[in-house]
Formats: structure tokens, C-alpha cells, sequence
């Protein structure tokens, strides 16, 4: 992909992908003006690291999951230590009060998964990033080994051994109400 | 779509019309990623954004909990790592005993984008790149000699390991000096075993990643670690 090189290819991936991202974030964090940044970090790496996107070996929303899970890491080791990053692009100068307000209703409506997620905060790591980018992000088995680089195989033992650690959980709601136990 | 999502489209357009300018010329601030092949050629040019190297010798056998940071006699800091978690923690400490740090701990399959930052070819005179890494246990350890790492640089370390099988040795360990500002990681995949080097030119400043010898472990999914840069 030539998104660091080409507007027109930028703007296509952009509009494709956009409101997965906000969701995937909102998902995260709820706080909207962390929410805007985060957005904007998340296409800001997506396009510096565009050349590492292999077309054939997988999705491209995987791919940009697997973006986006390391630009939120990124940011949880930066807020403990209280260190604000300066990006690029700051999201949150970019909203004004219509899409605070919308973006809030997009924070509201993940409330469950946010809900779901941090009821898998315990599992190990490994296990953890798998079942929530299936679960909790919608990704299949593969695309999901696509976003963590991993194999499928790796994959599926993951995700078995998170369910069968959250109790044979199947779904997110399910993940959700025992969060909520 | 709203105007939040048209206007960071408008900001992200600005980005890259202002990398594509950046990237005519030479000796632009060196950036991460897309930008390899301007870094390498500002690197040449102009000598920018010196690396420097850092004499460290791993070795095994650590068995302090997750990791020990001690300053020695002669005013070396050593550090030893036995489980690679916390590495917030870690950098607290190095923080504590001057040294500015960034670690990144990753899954066994993957590590971070290169190049980072900006290094350029050559390291500091007279300090030549020495490193070892051992297996045995799955902790390394390294010394830092006294003003080794200066202000404004930073220590980044990356290790890959299976984060299920923590008890394994690292995949693949980097350990480095960077010079200013250091970008957060960006994981993508290991090279695969026989990947090509990228081709073009390249800044070749002392990245060491090494495979740690896995002593008939069956590890024959790790990838193999090169001395290389870029």
C-alpha cells in the first residue's frame, strides 16, 4: 500500500476503515478527546507502517487491528507514566462540540464490550489478545493471528484455552454478564 | 461523515503531502518507517542523529525476580532480567539510575518496525559494538559502562518472546543506544528465516539481534536473528 505516498490511496483506506477504528478505540477508552487522538495516532501509524501490509496474507482491517493494539499499548505505558505523547496530529483540536457529543454516544454504545474486556483483563496476555480481537473486535480466528502475527494454530489454542479459563464462554455478552458476577 | 472524521482525513492528507516534501529532501528530522530510504540518505549526507554503540556482554543465569538493576564499584549499572514483565518498572529504575530507557517486551513472532529513529553509520569512536546473548534459563543480562548512554540518549531494548511460555528464551533480543527522540514501537512480524535484506540504502548503525541458541529446544519456528540494520 502507498498510503504515506498517495492521497487518493489514503482517502479510500481512510473512508473504508475509519468507523472501525473510532470503534475499536472507544472500545479502550472512554474518554472522548483521548478517543480523537487515539484515532488519529492509530491512521498517523497505520501510514507509516503501511509498507509492512502484505495483501496476500491476510485482511486489511486485521492488519490495521493489529496497528491499532500496538498504538494503544503504547499509549497505556505512556498514561502511567503521565507522559503525553505529542503526535502528529492531535485529535482532539479536530473535534468540535457536535462531534464531542458524538462521540460520547459512541463511547455509551461500547459500554458492554469495554465491559467484556476488562472482565478478560486477568487472562494471560497471549490468550487475552486473541479472544478479545475475536470477541470483543469481531475478527475471525485467522484474521485475528493476522493481526497478532501468529499462527492460526496458535491462534485457535489461545482462544480454547482463554474461553475455557473465562468458563466455556461463547459469547461476548457472555463474557460480559460473568464480568459482571 | 461527521466533521471530526473530515477533518482528520484533511490533517492526514497534509501528513503525507508534507512526508512527500520531507522526503526530497535530504536532511530532514529522521522519522520512522516509510521515510528508510530519505533517513539513510540524510544519515550519509550529513552525519545526523549519531547512534552511539554500547559495549554489553549478556550473559545467563539471573535469578533475581522479573529484574535487578544494580550500580557496581566502578559506576557500571548492571541489569539482569529474569522475566521479561513490568517493563515500565524497568525503565523506572533505569530512569532512577540516570538512564533513560525504552523497553519493549512483544510476542515471540513479532518485533518492532525498523528503523525507530534516525542512526546514522557510524557509532562513537573508540566504542566499538560488542554483544553477546546467551540462552540458559531465558533472563539475559547486560552492563552499561559509565557515560555510555548520555543525555538525550536512549537505551531501547526489545525482546520477543512467547508470551505463553514465558520460561523460554527470547526469539529474538535488540538492544540498542538511540539518539533523540525514540518513536513508540510499531510491531510487525520477524523477518522470516530467509527473508532478503531489504534492498537500497540503508543506514547501518549498531542494531544486534541476535537468536539466542536454543540448545536443541525445537524452537524451529523462531525465525533466525541476524546481525543486521535497517
Amino acid at each position: 500500500m502507498r498510503l504515506n505516498e498517495d492521497p487518493a490511496a489514503l482517502e479510500a483506506f481512510y473512508r473504508r476503515h475509519v468507523d472501525a477504528v473510532m470503534r475499536f478505540v472507544v472500545r479502550r477508552v472512554s474518554d472522548p478527546h483521548l478517543a480523537a487522538d487515539l484515532t488519529a495516532d492509530v491512521f498517523l501509524a497505520a501510514m507509516d507502517s503501511a509498507h509492512t501490509y502484505r495483501p496476500g496474507r491476510g485482511s486489511e482491517i486485521a492488519w490495521l487491528y493489529g496497528v491499532a493494539r500496538n498504538v494503544m499499548a503504547a499509549q497505556q505505558r505512556k498514561a502511567i507514566r503521565e507522559v503525553r505523547v505529542t503526535s502528529r496530529i492531535s485529535g482532539r483540536r479536530l473535534m468540535d462540540d457536535d462531534d464531542l457529543g458524538r462521540m460520547e454516544e459512541r463511547i455509551d454504545a461500547e459500554r458492554q464490550m469495554r465491559g467484556a474486556l476488562e472482565a478478560m483483563r486477568e487472562l494471560p496476555e497471549g490468550e487475552r489478545a486473541v479472544l478479545e480481537l475475536v470477541a470483543v473486535d469481531q475478527l475471525t480466528v485467522a484474521e485475528a493471528a493476522e493481526a497478532l502475527g501468529i499462527r492460526q494454530v496458535t491462534a485457535r489454542v489461545r482462544l480454547h484455552r482463554a474461553r475455557r479459563a473465562l468458563g466455556d464462554v461463547v459469547s461476548p455478552q457472555a463474557v460480559y454478564v460473568r464480568g459482571q458476577a | 461523515m461527521s466533521n471530526f472524521e473530515e477533518r482528520l482525513l484533511s490533517a492526514l492528507k497534509e501528513d503525507v503531502a508534507r512526508t512527500a516534501r520531507e522526503g526530497m529532501v535530504a536532511a530532514t528530522p529522521l522519522r520512522r518507517g516509510s521515510r528508510r530510504r530519505a533517513v539513510g540518505l540524510a544519515a550519509a549526507l550529513t552525519g545526523v542523529a549519531a547512534a552511539a554503540t554500547v559495549a554489553v556482554t549478556l550473559f545467563s543465569g539471573v535469578s533475581s525476580p522479573a529484574f535487578a538493576v544494580t550500580r557496581t564499584a566502578d559506576g557500571s549499572v548492571d541489569v539482569r532480567i529474569k522475566e521479561f514483565r513490568d517493563p515500565g518498572e524497568l525503565e523506572t529504575k533505569l530512569a532512577e539510575e540516570g538512564i533513560k530507557a525504552q523497553v519493549e517486551y512483544l510476542p515471540g513472532d513479532q518485533t518492532c518496525e525498523e528503523p525507530r529513529n534516525g542512526r546514522s553509520q557510524d557509532g562513537r569512536a573508540g566504542e566499538p559494538m560488542e554483544s553477546k546473548i546467551g540462552s540458559d534459563g531465558g533472563g539475559i543480562s547486560f552492563q552499561l559502562k559509565p557515560g555510555q548512554i548520555t543525555a538525550g540518549e536512549t537505551l531501547v531494548l526489545r525482546v520477543s518472546f512467547d508470551h505463553a511460555r514465558p520460561d523460554q528464551p527470547p526469539t529474538a533480543t535488540s538492544l540498542r543506544v538511540v539518539e533523540g527522540e525514540v518513536e513508540p514501537c510499531t510491531a510487525v512480524p520477524l523477518p522470516e528465516p530467509d527473508a532478503p535484506q531489504p534492498a537500497g540504502p540503508e543506514p547501518t548503525g549498531p542494531v544486534t539481534t541476535e537468536k539466542f541458541d536454543t540448545d536443541g529446544t525445537g524452537k524451529d519456528e523462531a525465525p533466525s536473528l541476524n546481525s543486521h540494520s535497517g
